[in-house]
C-alpha cells in the first residue's frame, strides 16, 4: 500500500478526530489511528469504545487497499513540526511496517494490523430512526444547552443533552437539575417524534467538528447508538440508555414577576458581587424594588459584603431571592440578546431567564434556574 | 549514663536556639507569682506593668521575635461549673458541690475542691459520687448559663489580648509573644486575670510559659487559683518531676500503658530514645515524647471552625423498643438539621452510634451530598440505624453526628425539592425561630398521648414486679 498525502491536510483532519482519544485506554489499539485505504479514499478512524470519529480525504495518488492502525501521538508530534509538503506514505501490509518519506527525510514506524480495531456498531434496521439537520442548528442547539448538563455519575441520564425530535420542531434540553437550558428550533423537523440522549463527550466532540463544516447533517439512532453524517467526517456514539426526567413539568408556568435587565450590566455586576459570596455557597441575593435590582453578597467567615444597584423594569411586589453567583454568571452568557428578562414567581420556585429578542424567528431559548433556600 | 544524656541535652537545647543568653534574667525553679499586690511595686522589670526607663543593658535580655521564643499564657477557669453555681448562690461556697446529671446513670461533669477531698473526680458515675459524698450538694447543672459566663470571660480577654484561642468552654489561651518588650507578660497577665475575678467574680488559674503544652500544665500546677510562670531555661526542671499523668495527651489508657513499662515522671519520659515510644504508640508516640521535652509548636488559632454537630442521649433504662428508638432518631436528627439551617451550614457525612448494655460502641458513617433538609439526613440516620443494630441486645445510647461542613443554604433541585415542601420548611424555621426548637416538630418523633400513657404504665408494672420480688428475697433472708 502506498499512498500520498499533503502534510498540513492531513495534520488538520488528524487534529480534528484525535480528541476522541483518551489518555487511558483500556485497549492499546486505540492509541491508534485506523487507516483504511480503498479506491481513491483515505478514511481514518479514531475511538474511545463510545465515541467514534471518522473522517475521509480524497487521495489522487493512491496504490493498493488495506487497513493499517499507526501510532496516534507519534504521528500528531511529527506532522505538527512539517512545513506544507507532500509526504509519501509505503506500508508493507506483511510486516506492518510504515515508511513516511518527506522532502528530505525519511520516518519508520510500525504500525498494527488494523483488524484488531474495534468495528463500528450497526444502527438496527427495526429500530432505526433519521432525520436531516443544518450543521448551524446541531452545533448552535449543542453549544447552547452543553453547559448545563451534570457531572453527576449517580444519574447518567443527566450527563447528556436531550434531543427531541418532532413533526414540528427539534428540541435540545440539558440539566442538572438545578438549571435547565431548552433551545427548540421549528425550522428543522422530523417525520414522526422521537429522541435520543447523547452523552457529553460526543457532543463537545461534535462542537468542534460541526463548524468545519456547512450544509445538512443525516442524523440516524436507534435505542442503542447514533451516527452523524457530515459530508467528510462521521461521528458514531454510544447513546445514554434511560428515560430522560419529564422537564415539562418543572417549568413554572404563571410567573407573575417579570423583570428586564441589560444583560451584559447584570452580568458585569455579578462578576463584582460575586467576588464577595461565600466561596462554598457562592450565593447573591437578587432583590427587586419597582424598577430596581439590588445584587447583594456577603461572606460571613472573612467579614466581607457587597451590593450594587442598577436600574431595570419591574413593576410589582419587592421580592428577594437567592441564586448561585456561577450558575446565574453561566447562564446570563449563555444568552446573546442584549437584554433578559426574568420571569419570577415567588423565592422557593424557579426563575426563567429568556433573551429579550431573537434574531431568529424560528429559536427559541429558555433557560431555567433553580434559587437557593434563603431566610427571608 | 545519666550524666552524659544531661550533657547531650543541652547541647541539643542550644543547637536549637533555645540559647541561655536569649531568656530573661534567671528566676528561681519554676517561681510562683501569686504575690500580694503590695509586693508588685516592688518586683522586677519584667513584672510590673507601669512605665520603666530601659536602659541599654536591658536590651541583652530580650527575646527575639523567633517561633522559638514565644510567650503562651494558658487561662483556666477553677471547677468552671461550681464557680458559676457558687457566684449565683453563695451558700454553696465551701461545701461540696457535685454538677452533674440527676439520673443515676450521669456522670460527675464538675466538682468542687471539697468535693474532691473525699475522692469524687469527674465523669465519675454520679451514683458512685453519691455514695462516696452524699452531704454534697447535687445540681443538674445549666449548659446555658455556663455558656454565658464563658463568653463574659471570652469578651474580657477578647478585648485585652491581640491573639487567643477559646480551647474549651472554661481553656483559653494568648500568645504573648513580643509583648514582653513592652508590658512584661507576667505583669500583663496578673493584671488580666485580676480583671477577670474582679468583672466576673469567677476564681481562674494561669499558666505562662513558651507553648501551649507547657503553660497548660503550669496553669494545672498553679491551681487552685493561682499564677504560675515557667521561663525557658525552667522548663525542663519544671516537668521532670511531675506525673506524666500532668501532659493534656496522656489519657487513662496511655497513662497505664506507660506506668506497666515502669514510666511515672515526665523525666523518665523524656530520656526514653523518641523512636522507642514511636514504636509503641506511633505518631503519637512520638508527640508524647516532645510534650515530655518540653515541645510543642502548634500556634493560638484564634478561630477554628465548627467540625461537627451532634447530640446523643443515654436512656434512662436499656430498651430496645424499636419504635421509641426509631423516634429518637428523627428527633434528634431533626434537631441536627435545623440547627445546620440556622448555622446556615450544610454537612456532607452523616454519624450514627450506638452503645449496648454491655458499652459494646459501634457506629456507621455516610457521606451524602451537600445538605441540611430533615427527610434527607432522617432517611439515612435510620436506614444507618437499622445497619448498625445487629445485636439482639438492650441499646442504653444513641447518637446522631452530621460532619463534613461548609457554610451555605441548600441549593434547591428542580426535581426533588417541590416548591410546597420548600415554603414548609421556611415556614417551619420561622415558627422555631420565634417560638423556640420545640415549637413544631416532626410527628414521627413525638410520642404520642397514647404511647406515653403506654410506655408510663409498663414502666410502672416492671417497677412494681421488680419491687415484690426484691420483698420476696428480703423475706427469705429474715427466714
Amino acid at each position: 500500500m502506498k499512498f500520498v498525502v499533503s502534510s498540513t491536510e492531513l495534520l488538520g483532519h488528524l487534529q480534528a478526530i484525535s480528541r476522541v482519544i483518551s489518555t487511558k485506554n483500556t485497549l492499546p489499539i486505540l492509541d491508534n489511528f485506523l487507516f483504511n485505504i480503498s479506491g481513491n479514499d483515505l478514511e481514518i478512524t479514531a475511538s474511545d469504545l463510545e465515541s467514534t470519529l471518522i473522517t475521509r480525504m480524497h487521495l489522487d495518488n493512491i496504490t493498493g487497499s488495506g487497513t493499517v492502525a499507526l501510532p496516534a501521538r507519534i504521528l500528531l508530534d511529527t506532522l505538527k513540526e512539517f512545513s506544507e509538503q507532500p509526504l509519501t506514505f509505503d506500508i508493507n501490509p506483511d510486516t506492518m511496517a510504515v515508511v513516511i518519506n518527506s522532502e528530505n527525510g525519511r520516518f519508520s514506524i510500525v504500525g498494527q494490523n488494523g483488524i484488531d480495531f474495534p468495528v463500528l456498531p450497526v444502527i438496527k434496521k427495526e429500530k432505526r430512526f433519521g432525520f436531516n439537520v443544518p450543521s448551524e442548528v446541531l452545533l448552535t442547539g449543542i453549544s447552547r444547552t452543553l453547559f448545563a448538563t451534570a457531572d453527576d455519575e449517580l444519574r447518567p441520564v443527566m450527563g447528556g443533552i436531550l434531543v427531541e425530535a418532532s413533526t414540528t420542531n427539534l428540541t435540545f434540553v440539558a440539566s442538572d437539575a438545578h438549571k435547565l437550558v431548552r433551545y427548540q428550533r421549528s425550522d428543522a423537523k422530523a417525520d414522526d417524534n422521537a429522541s435520543f440522549i447523547l452523552p457529553k463527550k460526543p457532543a463537545s466532540l461534535l462542537k468542534n467538528i460541526l463548524p468545519r463544516e456547512s450544509g445538512v447533517v443525516s442524523v440516524e439512532f436507534d435505542d442503542r447508538n447514533a451516527f452523524f453524517n457530515l459530508s467528510d467526517y462521521r461521528v458514531v456514539c454510544r447513546l445514554v440508555e434511560g428515560n430522560y426526567p419529564n422537564y415539562n413539568s418543572v417549568i413554572p408556568k404563571n410567573n407573575p414577576r417579570k423583570v428586564r435587565i441589560d444583560r451584559l450590566e447584570f452580568y458585569n455586576i455579578l462578576r463584582r458581587v460575586s467576588v464577595f459570596s461565600n466561596q462554598a455557597s457562592n450565593l447573591v441575593k437578587l432583590q427587586f424594588t419597582p424598577n430596581q435590582i439590588t445584587v447583594s453578597a456577603q461572606d460571613v467567615d472573612f467579614s466581607i459584603s457587597a451590593y450594587e444597584r442598577h436600574k431595570c423594569l419591574y413593576e410589582g411586589d419587592d421580592m428577594e431571592i437567592g441564586f448561585k453567583s456561577v450558575f446565574l454568571i453561566e447562564i446570563l452568557s449563555n444568552i446573546a440578546s442584549q437584554d433578559v428578562v426574568i420571569e419570577l414567581a415567588d423565592p422557593t420556585r424557579a426563575g426563567l431567564f429568556l433573551p429579550s429578542e431573537t434574531s431568529n424567528e424560528d429559536e427559541d431559548l429558555l433557560m431555567l434556574l433553580m434559587p437557593m433556600m434563603i431566610n427571608a | 549514663m545519666k550524666k552524659s544524656l544531661k550533657v547531650e541535652r543541652s547541647d541539643v537545647l542550644r543547637s536549637c536556639g533555645f540559647d541561655s543568653l536569649t531568656a530573661g534574667p534567671s528566676l528561681p525553679h519554676g517561681r510562683d507569682l501569686s504575690f500580694a499586690p503590695a509586693d508588685r511595686q516592688a518586683a522586677g522589670p519584667h513584672d510590673g506593668a507601669q512605665f520603666q526607663t530601659f536602659r541599654p543593658s536591658d536590651f541583652q535580655t530580650f527575646r527575639p521575635l523567633t517561633m522559638d521564643a514565644r510567650s503562651i499564657l494558658h487561662l483556666d477557669l477553677d471547677t468552671f461549673f461550681v464557680s458559676v453555681e457558687r457566684v449565683r448562690d453563695s451558700r454553696l461556697n465551701g461545701r461540696p458541690v457535685i454538677i452533674g446529671g440527676s439520673s443515676d446513670r450521669g456522670v460527675v461533669s464538675s466538682c468542687s475542691y471539697e468535693a474532691r477531698s473525699f475522692g469524687v473526680s469527674s465523669a465519675m458515675p454520679m451514683k458512685m459520687a453519691r455514695a462516696m459524698c452524699p452531704e454534697a450538694v447535687f445540681i443538674r447543672g445549666d449548659m446555658e448559663m455556663y455558656t454565658k459566663y464563658s463568653r463574659m470571660v471570652t469578651d474580657i480577654i477578647a478585648d485585652k489580648a491581640p491573639l487567643y484561642e477559646k480551647a474549651s468552654v472554661d481553656e483559653h489561651y494568648i500568645d504573648l509573644t513580643g509583648m514582653e518588650r513592652f508590658h512584661g507578660c507576667a505583669g500583663w497577665s496578673h493584671e488580666l486575670r485580676d480583671t477577670i475575678i474582679r468583672e466576673t467574680g469567677l476564681p481562674i488559674s494561669i499558666g505562662l510559659s513558651v507553648n501551649k503544652t507547657v503553660s497548660k500544665i503550669a496553669a494545672g500546677e498553679a491551681k487552685p487559683n493561682g499564677e504560675r510562670e515557667v521561663a525557658q531555661q525552667q522548663v525542663l526542671p519544671f516537668l521532670d518531676p511531675l506525673s506524666i499523668r500532668k501532659i493534656p495527651m496522656i489519657g487513662q489508657k496511655t497513662y497505664h500503658t506507660l506506668r506497666s513499662m515502669g514510666i511515672s515522671t515526665i523525666h523518665t519520659l523524656r530520656v526514653i530514645p523518641a523512636e522507642m515510644l514511636g514504636s509503641l504508640m506511633g505518631q503519637n508516640g512520638m508527640e508524647i515524647w516532645k510534650k515530655a521535652n518540653g515541645i510543642d509548636n502548634t500556634p493560638v488559632i484564634s478561630y477554628s471552625e465548627q467540625k461537627s454537630i451532634s447530640t446523643e442521649h443515654t436512656f434512662d433504662r436499656d430498651t430496645t423498643d424499636t419504635v421509641m428508638l426509631n423516634q429518637m432518631i428523627v428527633s434528634m436528627t431533626e434537631k441536627l438539621a435545623y440547627e445546620l439551617r440556622r448555622q446556615e451550614k450544610l454537612a456532607s457525612c452523616l454519624t450514627v452510634r450506638i452503645r449496648y448494655s454491655d458499652f459494646d460502641t459501634h457506629t456507621l458513617q455516610q457521606r451524602v451530598p451537600y445538605t441540611a433538609f430533615d427527610h434527607v439526613l432522617i432517611s439515612e440516620a435510620q436506614s444507618l440505624f437499622r445497619r448498625l443494630w445487629q445485636r439482639r441486645m438492650l441499646i442504653r445510647l444513641i447518637g446522631v453526628k452530621v460532619s463534613g461542613l461548609v457554610r451555605g443554604v441548600q441549593q434547591l433541585n428542580m426535581f426533588e425539592d417541590t416548591p410546597e415542601m420548600v415554603s414548609l420548611y421556611m415556614t417551619m424555621d420561622r415558627l422555631r425561630g420565634r417560638f423556640g426548637r420545640h415549637a413544631i416538630r416532626r410527628a414521627a418523633g413525638v410520642m404520642t398521648a397514647a404511647e406515653r400513657s403506654e410506655r408510663e404504665l409498663r414502666k410502672a408494672s416492671e417497677l412494681l414486679a421488680e419491687k415484690s420480688r426484691m420483698e420476696e428475697r428480703l423475706r427469705g433472708w429474715r427466714y
